[in-house]
Protein backbone atom coordinates (compact mmCIF):
# COMPACT_ATOMS: atom_id res chain seq x y z
CA UNK A 1 0.00 0.00 0.00
CA UNK A 2 1.25 3.91 -1.02
CA UNK A 3 1.37 6.09 2.01
CA UNK A 4 -1.06 9.04 0.98
CA UNK A 5 1.08 12.31 -0.21
CA UNK A 6 1.10 15.26 2.64
CA UNK A 7 0.78 17.23 -0.55
CA UNK A 8 -0.58 17.38 -3.48
CA UNK A 9 -1.30 19.65 -6.79
CA UNK A 10 -4.00 18.41 -9.12
CA UNK A 11 -3.93 20.15 -12.62
CA UNK A 12 -3.19 23.42 -11.14
CA UNK A 13 -3.16 26.81 -13.27
CA UNK A 14 -2.48 30.14 -12.49
CA UNK A 15 -3.18 33.08 -15.62
CA UNK A 16 -2.37 36.80 -15.11
CA UNK A 17 -4.14 37.83 -17.95
CA UNK A 18 -2.31 36.71 -21.12
CA UNK A 19 0.53 35.33 -19.27
CA UNK A 20 0.14 31.27 -18.04
CA UNK A 21 2.93 31.27 -14.81
CA UNK A 22 1.71 27.86 -13.81
CA UNK A 23 0.22 25.07 -16.36
CA UNK A 24 -1.98 22.08 -15.38
CA UNK A 25 0.71 21.53 -12.80
CA UNK A 26 0.69 18.04 -11.02
CA UNK A 27 2.77 16.96 -8.65
CA UNK A 28 2.78 14.98 -5.02
CA UNK A 29 5.21 15.49 -2.43
CA UNK A 30 5.98 12.38 0.07
CA UNK A 31 5.70 12.99 3.77
CA UNK A 32 9.09 13.51 5.58
CA UNK A 33 10.83 14.26 2.23
CA UNK A 34 12.95 17.14 0.96
CA UNK A 35 11.46 18.20 -2.27
CA UNK A 36 12.98 20.19 -4.18
CA UNK A 37 11.38 22.81 -6.89
CA UNK A 38 14.08 24.43 -9.54
CA UNK A 39 13.33 26.04 -12.80
CA UNK A 40 14.96 29.37 -14.17
CA UNK A 41 13.47 32.93 -13.17
CA UNK A 42 10.22 33.13 -14.15
CA UNK A 43 9.51 29.06 -14.05
CA UNK A 44 6.46 29.48 -12.06
CA UNK A 45 8.31 28.67 -8.84
CA UNK A 46 7.36 31.45 -6.15
CA UNK A 47 3.77 31.46 -8.06
CA UNK A 48 3.49 28.08 -6.89
CA UNK A 49 4.24 28.63 -3.35
CA UNK A 50 1.80 31.64 -3.29
CA UNK A 51 -0.73 29.22 -4.57
CA UNK A 52 -0.34 26.10 -2.41
CA UNK A 53 -0.38 29.34 0.43
CA UNK A 54 -3.63 30.55 -0.44
CA UNK A 55 -1.81 34.00 -0.97
CA UNK A 56 -3.03 33.51 -4.98
CA UNK A 57 -6.25 31.62 -6.15
CA UNK A 58 -5.27 29.18 -8.83
CA UNK A 59 -7.47 29.88 -11.97
CA UNK A 60 -8.26 26.33 -12.38
CA UNK A 61 -7.00 22.81 -10.34
CA UNK A 62 -6.91 22.56 -6.75
CA UNK A 63 -4.24 22.04 -3.83
CA UNK A 64 -4.70 19.11 -1.44
CA UNK A 65 -3.14 18.99 1.92
CA UNK A 66 -3.12 15.76 4.00
CA UNK A 67 -5.74 15.25 1.33
CA UNK A 68 -7.71 17.26 2.31
CA UNK A 69 -8.42 20.46 -0.32
CA UNK A 70 -7.30 23.26 0.80
CA UNK A 71 -7.45 25.42 -2.45
CA UNK A 72 -9.25 29.22 -1.75
CA UNK A 73 -8.73 28.82 2.05
CA UNK A 74 -7.40 31.90 3.53
CA UNK A 75 -3.97 32.23 4.13
CA UNK A 76 -4.23 32.13 7.73
CA UNK A 77 -6.25 29.00 7.90
CA UNK A 78 -3.55 27.18 5.77
CA UNK A 79 -0.92 28.25 8.27
CA UNK A 80 -2.69 27.16 11.10
CA UNK A 81 -3.43 23.90 9.15
CA UNK A 82 0.26 22.97 8.90
CA UNK A 83 2.22 24.96 6.48
CA UNK A 84 4.66 27.31 7.14
CA UNK A 85 6.58 29.49 4.49
CA UNK A 86 9.85 31.20 5.05
CA UNK A 87 10.10 33.71 2.65
CA UNK A 88 12.66 34.35 -0.17
CA UNK A 89 13.63 38.00 0.72
CA UNK A 90 13.75 37.87 4.63
CA UNK A 91 10.49 39.53 6.68
CA UNK A 92 11.09 40.16 10.02
CA UNK A 93 9.24 42.24 12.17
CA UNK A 94 11.33 45.16 12.06
CA UNK A 95 10.51 46.51 15.34
CA UNK A 96 10.45 43.63 17.34
CA UNK A 97 13.39 41.35 18.54
CA UNK A 98 14.48 38.17 17.61
CA UNK A 99 13.13 36.00 20.14
CA UNK A 100 9.86 38.07 19.61
CA UNK A 101 9.75 37.43 15.95
CA UNK A 102 9.67 33.58 16.83
CA UNK A 103 7.24 33.92 19.68
CA UNK A 104 4.49 35.37 17.09
CA UNK A 105 4.94 31.88 14.98
CA UNK A 106 5.07 29.72 18.01
CA UNK A 107 1.32 31.52 19.48
CA UNK A 108 0.04 30.37 16.33
CA UNK A 109 0.61 28.20 13.74
CA UNK A 110 -0.97 24.24 14.48
CA UNK A 111 -1.39 23.61 17.79
CA UNK A 112 -2.09 26.97 19.01
CA UNK A 113 -0.71 28.67 21.79
CA UNK A 114 0.99 25.86 23.80
CA UNK A 115 4.19 24.86 25.01
CA UNK A 116 5.57 28.34 23.72
CA UNK A 117 8.99 29.22 25.53
CA UNK A 118 9.97 25.20 24.67
CA UNK A 119 9.18 25.36 21.09
CA UNK A 120 10.87 28.77 20.90
CA UNK A 121 13.95 27.55 22.47
CA UNK A 122 14.22 24.61 19.72
CA UNK A 123 13.69 26.88 16.77
CA UNK A 124 16.78 28.92 18.82
CA UNK A 125 19.06 25.97 19.06
CA UNK A 126 18.04 24.60 15.35
CA UNK A 127 18.99 27.98 13.78
CA UNK A 128 21.95 28.71 15.79
CA UNK A 129 20.18 32.14 16.78
CA UNK A 130 20.19 31.72 20.79
CA UNK A 131 23.19 34.06 21.77
CA UNK A 132 20.96 36.81 19.32
CA UNK A 133 17.56 36.14 20.65
CA UNK A 134 17.51 39.61 22.61
CA UNK A 135 18.81 41.54 19.58
CA UNK A 136 16.02 43.41 17.54
CA UNK A 137 16.37 42.03 13.72
CA UNK A 138 18.85 45.60 12.47
CA UNK A 139 21.69 43.76 14.56
CA UNK A 140 21.25 40.22 12.52
CA UNK A 141 23.60 39.85 8.78
CA UNK A 142 21.46 38.59 5.77
CA UNK A 143 22.48 35.04 6.80
CA UNK A 144 20.85 35.31 10.27
CA UNK A 145 17.85 36.82 8.67
CA UNK A 146 17.65 34.02 6.63
CA UNK A 147 17.75 31.36 9.75
CA UNK A 148 15.43 33.78 11.56
CA UNK A 149 12.73 33.36 8.48
CA UNK A 150 13.22 29.34 8.98
CA UNK A 151 13.23 29.59 12.71
CA UNK A 152 9.86 31.35 12.92
CA UNK A 153 8.38 28.99 10.55
CA UNK A 154 9.38 26.03 12.27
CA UNK A 155 8.03 27.50 15.20
CA UNK A 156 4.50 27.10 13.92
CA UNK A 157 5.05 23.31 14.42
CA UNK A 158 3.66 22.66 10.97
CA UNK A 159 3.85 19.41 8.93
CA UNK A 160 5.26 21.27 5.75
CA UNK A 161 7.88 23.81 5.40
CA UNK A 162 7.87 26.05 2.30
CA UNK A 163 11.27 27.50 1.84
CA UNK A 164 12.00 30.00 -0.77
CA UNK A 165 15.49 30.26 -1.39
CA UNK A 166 16.39 30.22 1.52
CA UNK A 167 20.28 29.99 0.63
CA UNK A 168 19.99 33.14 -2.10
CA UNK A 169 22.84 35.37 -1.47
CA UNK A 170 24.31 33.43 1.58
CA UNK A 171 28.55 32.23 1.54
CA UNK A 172 29.21 28.84 1.37
CA UNK A 173 29.20 28.47 4.84
CA UNK A 174 26.20 29.95 5.46
CA UNK A 175 24.82 27.88 3.26
CA UNK A 176 26.48 24.94 4.33
CA UNK A 177 24.52 25.62 7.48
CA UNK A 178 20.94 26.53 6.04
CA UNK A 179 21.54 23.18 4.34
CA UNK A 180 21.98 21.10 7.71
CA UNK A 181 19.24 23.67 9.01
CA UNK A 182 16.81 22.05 6.66
CA UNK A 183 17.91 18.70 7.08
CA UNK A 184 17.41 18.38 10.37
CA UNK A 185 14.13 20.32 10.18
CA UNK A 186 13.20 17.36 7.81
CA UNK A 187 14.67 14.83 10.29
CA UNK A 188 12.84 16.30 13.00
CA UNK A 189 9.37 15.41 10.85
CA UNK A 190 8.66 18.31 9.12
CA UNK A 191 8.49 17.89 5.33
CA UNK A 192 10.40 20.45 3.16
CA UNK A 193 9.09 21.45 0.07
CA UNK A 194 12.56 24.02 -1.21
CA UNK A 195 12.38 26.92 -4.01
CA UNK A 196 16.54 26.81 -4.68
CA UNK A 197 18.62 28.30 -7.44
CA UNK A 198 21.88 26.99 -5.49
CA UNK A 199 21.89 23.68 -7.73
CA UNK A 200 24.88 21.96 -5.61
CA UNK A 201 22.83 22.72 -2.70
CA UNK A 202 19.77 21.32 -4.37
CA UNK A 203 21.53 18.05 -5.32
CA UNK A 204 22.93 17.83 -1.67
CA UNK A 205 19.74 18.22 0.09
CA UNK A 206 16.98 16.83 -2.07
CA UNK A 207 15.46 13.44 -1.86
CA UNK A 208 13.40 14.66 -4.91
CA UNK A 209 13.23 17.69 -7.37
CA UNK A 210 10.32 18.70 -9.93
CA UNK A 211 11.56 21.09 -12.42
CA UNK A 212 9.74 23.94 -13.63
CA UNK A 213 10.05 25.52 -17.10
CA UNK A 214 7.59 28.69 -18.22
CA UNK A 215 4.85 26.96 -15.86
CA UNK A 216 5.02 23.50 -17.26
CA UNK A 217 6.62 20.54 -15.80
CA UNK A 218 9.31 19.35 -17.90
CA UNK A 219 10.64 16.79 -14.96
CA UNK A 220 10.38 15.01 -11.81
CA UNK A 221 12.70 12.45 -10.31
CA UNK A 222 15.65 11.95 -7.96
CA UNK A 223 18.38 13.92 -7.72
CA UNK A 224 20.89 11.75 -10.01
CA UNK A 225 18.09 11.46 -12.72
CA UNK A 226 17.60 14.90 -12.96
CA UNK A 227 21.07 15.87 -13.68
CA UNK A 228 20.78 13.50 -16.45
CA UNK A 229 17.43 14.47 -17.67
CA UNK A 230 18.19 15.85 -21.79
CA UNK A 231 15.09 18.41 -21.09
CA UNK A 232 16.13 19.78 -18.06
CA UNK A 233 20.30 20.24 -19.56
CA UNK A 234 18.59 21.86 -22.22
CA UNK A 235 16.35 24.34 -20.96
CA UNK A 236 18.21 24.91 -17.26
CA UNK A 237 21.26 23.66 -16.90
CA UNK A 238 23.09 24.36 -19.76
CA UNK A 239 25.92 22.05 -19.45
CA UNK A 240 26.08 18.05 -19.67
CA UNK A 241 27.56 17.74 -16.20
CA UNK A 242 26.48 20.91 -13.93
CA UNK A 243 27.01 19.58 -10.45
CA UNK A 244 31.33 19.99 -10.68
CA UNK B 1 0.81 33.05 29.13
CA UNK B 2 3.40 35.22 31.01
CA UNK B 3 2.67 38.83 32.04
CA UNK B 4 5.14 41.23 32.69
CA UNK B 5 3.55 42.52 36.61
CA UNK B 6 6.22 46.13 36.43
CA UNK B 7 3.60 47.64 34.46
CA UNK B 8 0.66 46.84 36.54
CA UNK B 9 2.64 48.17 39.63
CA UNK B 10 2.53 51.25 37.89
CA UNK B 11 -1.12 51.53 36.87
CA UNK B 12 -2.02 50.57 40.40
CA UNK B 13 0.16 53.32 42.02
CA UNK B 14 -0.94 55.48 39.19
CA UNK B 15 -4.41 55.14 40.59
CA UNK B 16 -3.66 55.55 44.12
CA UNK B 17 -2.26 58.81 43.66
CA UNK B 18 -4.34 59.97 41.03
CA UNK B 19 -7.61 59.34 43.25
CA UNK B 20 -6.59 60.66 46.52
CA UNK B 21 -4.55 63.82 44.32
CA UNK B 22 -8.30 66.04 44.76
CA UNK B 23 -7.95 66.09 47.80
CA UNK B 24 -5.21 68.43 47.94
CA UNK B 25 -5.68 70.34 44.22
CA UNK B 26 -7.12 73.48 43.69
CA UNK B 27 -10.27 73.26 41.54
CA UNK B 28 -8.32 74.22 38.13
CA UNK B 29 -5.84 71.49 38.59
CA UNK B 30 -9.29 68.94 39.09
CA UNK B 31 -10.69 70.36 35.89
CA UNK B 32 -7.12 69.74 34.25
CA UNK B 33 -6.90 66.10 35.61
CA UNK B 34 -10.56 65.48 34.30
CA UNK B 35 -8.71 66.17 30.60
CA UNK B 36 -6.28 64.52 31.16
CA UNK B 37 -8.02 61.13 32.28
CA UNK B 38 -9.98 61.77 29.73
CA UNK B 39 -8.11 62.23 26.78
CA UNK B 40 -5.75 60.04 28.01
CA UNK B 41 -8.38 56.91 28.29
CA UNK B 42 -9.22 57.82 24.61
CA UNK B 43 -6.26 57.56 23.12
CA UNK B 44 -5.64 54.33 25.76
CA UNK B 45 -8.74 53.12 22.84
CA UNK B 46 -7.12 54.76 19.85
CA UNK B 47 -4.00 53.14 20.61
CA UNK B 48 -5.53 49.27 20.52
CA UNK B 49 -6.04 49.55 17.14
CA UNK B 50 -3.91 52.61 15.92
CA UNK B 51 -0.91 51.79 17.90
CA UNK B 52 -0.69 48.00 18.59
CA UNK B 53 -1.92 46.90 15.00
CA UNK B 54 -1.08 49.89 13.51
CA UNK B 55 -4.67 51.24 11.70
CA UNK B 56 -4.76 54.33 12.68
CA UNK B 57 -8.45 55.98 12.73
CA UNK B 58 -8.77 60.20 12.49
CA UNK B 59 -12.21 59.59 12.89
CA UNK B 60 -12.95 58.06 16.95
CA UNK B 61 -14.78 61.00 17.74
CA UNK B 62 -17.57 58.93 15.92
CA UNK B 63 -17.96 56.54 18.61
CA UNK B 64 -17.94 59.29 20.96
CA UNK B 65 -20.60 60.90 19.38
CA UNK B 66 -22.36 57.40 18.86
CA UNK B 67 -22.00 56.67 22.69
CA UNK B 68 -22.87 59.77 24.08
CA UNK B 69 -25.94 59.92 21.62
CA UNK B 70 -26.85 56.68 22.50
CA UNK B 71 -26.87 57.40 26.03
CA UNK B 72 -28.96 60.67 25.52
CA UNK B 73 -31.57 59.24 23.47
CA UNK B 74 -32.30 56.50 25.90
CA UNK B 75 -33.21 59.10 28.51
CA UNK B 76 -36.80 59.41 28.57
CA UNK B 77 -36.95 55.99 28.94
CA UNK B 78 -35.21 55.46 32.05
CA UNK B 79 -37.00 57.64 34.03
CA UNK B 80 -38.52 55.74 36.59
CA UNK B 81 -35.03 54.68 37.49
CA UNK B 82 -32.31 56.29 39.95
CA UNK B 83 -29.86 58.84 38.15
CA UNK B 84 -27.33 56.49 38.92
CA UNK B 85 -29.16 53.72 37.57
CA UNK B 86 -30.40 55.47 34.56
CA UNK B 87 -26.16 56.34 34.07
CA UNK B 88 -25.24 53.25 33.83
CA UNK B 89 -27.87 51.76 31.33
CA UNK B 90 -26.82 54.56 29.41
CA UNK B 91 -23.07 53.27 29.60
CA UNK B 92 -24.19 49.53 28.98
CA UNK B 93 -26.30 51.24 25.73
CA UNK B 94 -23.61 53.54 24.25
CA UNK B 95 -20.88 50.97 24.28
CA UNK B 96 -22.67 48.34 23.27
CA UNK B 97 -24.36 50.63 20.05
CA UNK B 98 -20.12 51.49 19.47
CA UNK B 99 -19.61 48.20 19.28
CA UNK B 100 -22.56 46.78 17.36
CA UNK B 101 -21.60 49.37 14.40
CA UNK B 102 -17.76 49.40 14.47
CA UNK B 103 -18.72 45.50 14.29
CA UNK B 104 -20.76 46.45 10.93
CA UNK B 105 -17.74 48.79 9.95
CA UNK B 106 -15.56 46.36 10.61
CA UNK B 107 -15.64 44.52 6.99
CA UNK B 108 -15.41 47.10 4.60
CA UNK B 109 -13.21 49.81 6.16
CA UNK B 110 -10.66 47.39 7.62
CA UNK B 111 -9.83 46.54 4.09
CA UNK B 112 -8.13 49.37 3.27
CA UNK B 113 -4.87 50.40 4.94
CA UNK B 114 -2.68 53.66 5.62
CA UNK B 115 -3.71 56.91 4.47
CA UNK B 116 -7.34 55.02 2.65
CA UNK B 117 -8.06 53.74 6.27
CA UNK B 118 -7.61 56.87 7.98
CA UNK B 119 -9.52 58.61 5.04
CA UNK B 120 -12.53 56.21 5.50
CA UNK B 121 -12.46 56.44 9.13
CA UNK B 122 -12.58 60.36 8.88
CA UNK B 123 -15.43 59.50 6.30
CA UNK B 124 -17.62 57.79 8.83
CA UNK B 125 -17.02 60.52 11.39
CA UNK B 126 -18.61 62.91 9.24
CA UNK B 127 -21.53 60.92 8.13
CA UNK B 128 -22.37 60.32 11.77
CA UNK B 129 -22.26 63.58 12.56
CA UNK B 130 -24.55 64.53 9.49
CA UNK B 131 -27.13 62.00 10.09
CA UNK B 132 -27.05 63.12 14.32
CA UNK B 133 -27.48 66.63 12.81
CA UNK B 134 -30.23 66.10 10.58
CA UNK B 135 -32.60 63.11 11.05
CA UNK B 136 -34.82 64.67 13.45
CA UNK B 137 -34.90 61.62 15.09
CA UNK B 138 -31.38 62.00 16.96
CA UNK B 139 -31.91 65.25 17.81
CA UNK B 140 -28.46 66.30 16.94
CA UNK B 141 -28.92 70.28 15.73
CA UNK B 142 -31.63 70.50 18.98
CA UNK B 143 -29.27 68.81 21.55
CA UNK B 144 -29.97 66.34 24.30
CA UNK B 145 -30.14 66.97 28.16
CA UNK B 146 -28.56 64.55 30.85
CA UNK B 147 -30.03 64.50 34.23
CA UNK B 148 -28.28 65.12 37.59
CA UNK B 149 -26.48 61.78 38.38
CA UNK B 150 -23.84 63.13 41.41
CA UNK B 151 -24.96 61.14 44.07
CA UNK B 152 -25.00 62.19 47.83
CA UNK B 153 -22.86 65.66 48.86
CA UNK B 154 -20.12 64.89 46.00
CA UNK B 155 -18.87 67.33 44.59
CA UNK B 156 -19.31 67.22 40.50
CA UNK B 157 -15.79 68.36 39.49
CA UNK B 158 -14.60 65.77 42.16
CA UNK B 159 -17.32 63.09 40.79
CA UNK B 160 -16.57 63.12 37.35
CA UNK B 161 -13.19 63.44 37.81
CA UNK B 162 -13.03 60.15 39.29
CA UNK B 163 -15.43 58.85 37.17
CA UNK B 164 -12.84 59.45 34.07
CA UNK B 165 -9.86 58.16 36.80
CA UNK B 166 -11.85 54.73 36.64
CA UNK B 167 -13.10 54.64 32.95
CA UNK B 168 -9.03 55.44 32.27
CA UNK B 169 -7.38 52.83 34.37
CA UNK B 170 -10.07 50.17 33.16
CA UNK B 171 -8.98 51.03 29.56
CA UNK B 172 -5.89 50.78 30.51
CA UNK B 173 -6.19 47.53 32.09
CA UNK B 174 -7.49 46.28 28.83
CA UNK B 175 -5.05 47.67 27.10
CA UNK B 176 -2.18 46.04 28.92
CA UNK B 177 -4.00 42.63 28.90
CA UNK B 178 -4.01 42.72 24.91
CA UNK B 179 -0.25 43.81 25.05
CA UNK B 180 0.43 40.63 26.65
CA UNK B 181 -1.79 38.39 24.57
CA UNK B 182 -1.99 35.95 22.00
CA UNK B 183 -4.29 38.76 20.80
CA UNK B 184 -1.63 41.02 21.29
CA UNK B 185 1.01 39.30 19.65
CA UNK B 186 -1.13 39.19 16.54
CA UNK B 187 -2.07 42.59 16.53
CA UNK B 188 1.64 43.62 16.54
CA UNK B 189 2.50 40.89 13.73
CA UNK B 190 -0.01 42.85 12.04
CA UNK B 191 1.32 46.21 12.48
CA UNK B 192 4.84 44.97 11.23
CA UNK B 193 3.50 42.93 8.21
CA UNK B 194 0.30 41.97 7.56
CA UNK B 195 1.24 39.32 4.70
CA UNK B 196 3.51 37.95 7.05
CA UNK B 197 1.29 37.65 9.72
CA UNK B 198 -1.47 35.79 7.78
CA UNK B 199 1.30 33.25 6.87
CA UNK B 200 2.53 32.51 10.08
CA UNK B 201 -1.35 31.74 10.87
CA UNK B 202 -2.35 34.87 12.53
CA UNK B 203 -6.24 35.73 11.83
CA UNK B 204 -5.65 38.83 11.10
CA UNK B 205 -9.17 39.91 9.48
CA UNK B 206 -10.77 38.58 12.87
CA UNK B 207 -8.04 40.15 15.14
CA UNK B 208 -8.15 43.03 13.20
CA UNK B 209 -12.15 43.24 13.70
CA UNK B 210 -12.55 42.39 17.35
CA UNK B 211 -9.74 45.54 18.15
CA UNK B 212 -11.65 48.37 16.46
CA UNK B 213 -15.20 46.71 18.28
CA UNK B 214 -12.84 46.98 21.79
CA UNK B 215 -11.15 50.95 20.88
CA UNK B 216 -14.81 51.67 19.72
CA UNK B 217 -16.77 50.39 22.76
CA UNK B 218 -13.92 51.87 25.15
CA UNK B 219 -14.50 55.38 23.17
CA UNK B 220 -18.33 55.20 23.53
CA UNK B 221 -17.68 54.89 27.13
CA UNK B 222 -15.69 57.66 27.42
CA UNK B 223 -18.76 59.62 24.99
CA UNK B 224 -21.43 58.82 27.48
CA UNK B 225 -19.44 60.01 30.67
CA UNK B 226 -18.70 63.42 28.74
CA UNK B 227 -22.15 63.59 28.18
CA UNK B 228 -23.48 62.87 31.50
CA UNK B 229 -20.63 65.72 32.53
CA UNK B 230 -21.75 68.39 30.01
CA UNK B 231 -25.46 67.89 30.81
CA UNK B 232 -26.37 68.61 27.72
CA UNK B 233 -24.98 68.04 24.03
CA UNK B 234 -25.73 68.86 20.25
CA UNK B 235 -23.66 67.41 17.48
CA UNK B 236 -20.80 69.83 17.27
CA UNK B 237 -19.90 69.08 20.91
CA UNK B 238 -19.24 65.16 20.72
CA UNK B 239 -18.41 65.03 16.86
CA UNK B 240 -15.20 67.12 17.18
CA UNK B 241 -12.25 66.31 14.39
CA UNK B 242 -10.17 68.66 16.51
CA UNK B 243 -10.56 65.44 19.40
CA UNK B 244 -9.91 62.48 16.64
CA UNK B 245 -6.59 64.46 15.58
CA UNK B 246 -6.05 65.56 19.17
CA UNK B 247 -5.77 61.54 20.22
CA UNK B 248 -3.24 60.81 17.51
CA UNK B 249 -0.74 63.68 18.69
CA UNK B 250 -0.93 62.47 22.39
CA UNK B 251 0.06 58.84 20.81
CA UNK B 252 2.56 59.59 18.46
CA UNK B 253 4.39 62.21 21.14
CA UNK B 254 4.49 59.66 23.71
CA UNK B 255 5.02 56.62 21.71
CA UNK B 256 2.37 54.99 19.52
CA UNK B 257 2.27 51.01 20.29
CA UNK B 258 3.37 51.62 23.66
CA UNK B 259 1.48 51.16 26.48
CA UNK B 260 2.10 53.99 28.66
CA UNK B 261 3.07 55.89 25.37
CA UNK B 262 -0.72 57.87 25.20
CA UNK B 263 -0.62 58.17 28.89
CA UNK B 264 2.39 60.48 28.63
CA UNK B 265 1.78 62.60 25.44
CA UNK B 266 -1.53 63.49 26.88
CA UNK B 267 -0.18 64.54 29.88
CA UNK B 268 2.70 66.31 28.35
CA UNK B 269 0.28 67.82 25.81
CA UNK B 270 -2.75 68.53 27.32
CA UNK B 271 -0.79 70.94 30.22
CA UNK B 272 1.16 72.36 27.65
CA UNK B 273 -2.14 73.13 24.94
CA UNK B 274 -4.00 74.33 28.78
CA UNK B 275 -0.87 75.55 29.88
CA UNK B 276 0.88 77.27 27.37
CA UNK B 277 -0.97 77.43 23.68
CA UNK B 278 -4.20 77.95 25.41
CA UNK B 279 -3.19 81.41 25.15
CA UNK B 280 -2.89 81.31 21.43
CA UNK B 281 -7.11 81.11 21.29
CA UNK B 282 -7.69 79.96 17.72
CA UNK B 283 -4.85 79.45 16.81
CA UNK B 284 -3.85 76.08 19.27
CA UNK B 285 -5.25 74.19 16.43
CA UNK B 286 -3.00 75.33 14.13
CA UNK B 287 -0.01 75.02 16.90
CA UNK B 288 -1.05 71.51 17.39
CA UNK B 289 -1.58 70.46 13.73
CA UNK B 290 2.03 71.96 13.52
CA UNK B 291 3.05 70.18 16.34
CA UNK B 292 2.30 66.86 14.69
CA UNK B 293 4.36 67.99 11.64
CA UNK B 294 7.50 68.61 13.44
CA UNK B 295 6.68 65.48 15.98
CA UNK B 296 6.43 63.09 12.36
CA UNK B 297 9.87 63.98 11.27
CA UNK B 298 11.45 64.19 14.27
CA UNK B 299 10.40 61.60 16.54
CA UNK B 300 8.08 59.20 15.03
CA UNK B 301 8.15 56.73 17.35
CA UNK B 302 7.20 59.64 20.42
CA UNK B 303 9.20 59.91 23.70
CA UNK B 304 9.70 56.39 24.57
CA UNK B 305 10.42 55.41 20.96
CA UNK B 306 13.45 57.69 21.29
CA UNK B 307 14.49 56.39 24.68
CA UNK B 308 14.00 52.46 22.92
CA UNK B 309 16.36 53.91 20.05
CA UNK B 310 18.79 55.23 22.40
CA UNK B 311 19.09 51.91 23.96
CA UNK B 312 19.51 49.96 20.59
CA UNK B 313 22.26 52.35 19.31
CA UNK B 314 24.09 51.64 22.70
CA UNK B 315 23.33 48.04 22.20
CA UNK B 316 24.42 47.76 18.97
CA UNK B 317 27.57 49.87 20.12
CA UNK B 318 28.54 47.05 22.36
CA UNK B 319 28.03 44.35 19.98
CA UNK B 320 30.48 46.35 17.41
CA UNK B 321 33.05 46.67 19.89
CA UNK B 322 32.93 42.82 20.95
Amino acid sequence: MTEAPILRVDALTRRFRGLVAINDLSFSVRAGSITSVIGPNGAGKSTLFNLITGYLRPSAGDVFFHEKRITGMSTDRIAAGGVARAFQIARPFRDLTVEENIRIGALFGKHGPRDVPATVSRALRLTGLQALQDEHTSALTVGQLRQLEVARAVATRADMLLADEPCAGLNPAETAHMIDVLRQVRDGGVTVLLVEHDMPAVMRVSDRIVVLDAGNKIAEGSPDEIATNPRVIAAYLGTPDPMT
Amino acid sequence: MKRPVVPLLVIVAGTVLAGLAPLVMPPFSVRLGQLVLFYGGLAVAWNILGGFAGYRSFGNTAFIGIGAFTAGLLQPYLQGLQPLAGFVAGLVAGISACMVVSGLLAYPILRLRGAFFAIATLGVAHVCAELTNNIDAFQGAMGLTFPEIVPFDWEPRIFFYELYLAAAVITLLIAWFIKNSRFGYGLLAIREDEDTARMLGVPTERFKALALVISAGLTGGFGVIFANSLGYITTNSVYRDDTSLNLIVYCLLGGVGTLFGPVIGTILLVLLIQLVLGNLLDFHLFATGLLLVVLVLVAPDGVLGVIRKWRLKRRLAALEQA
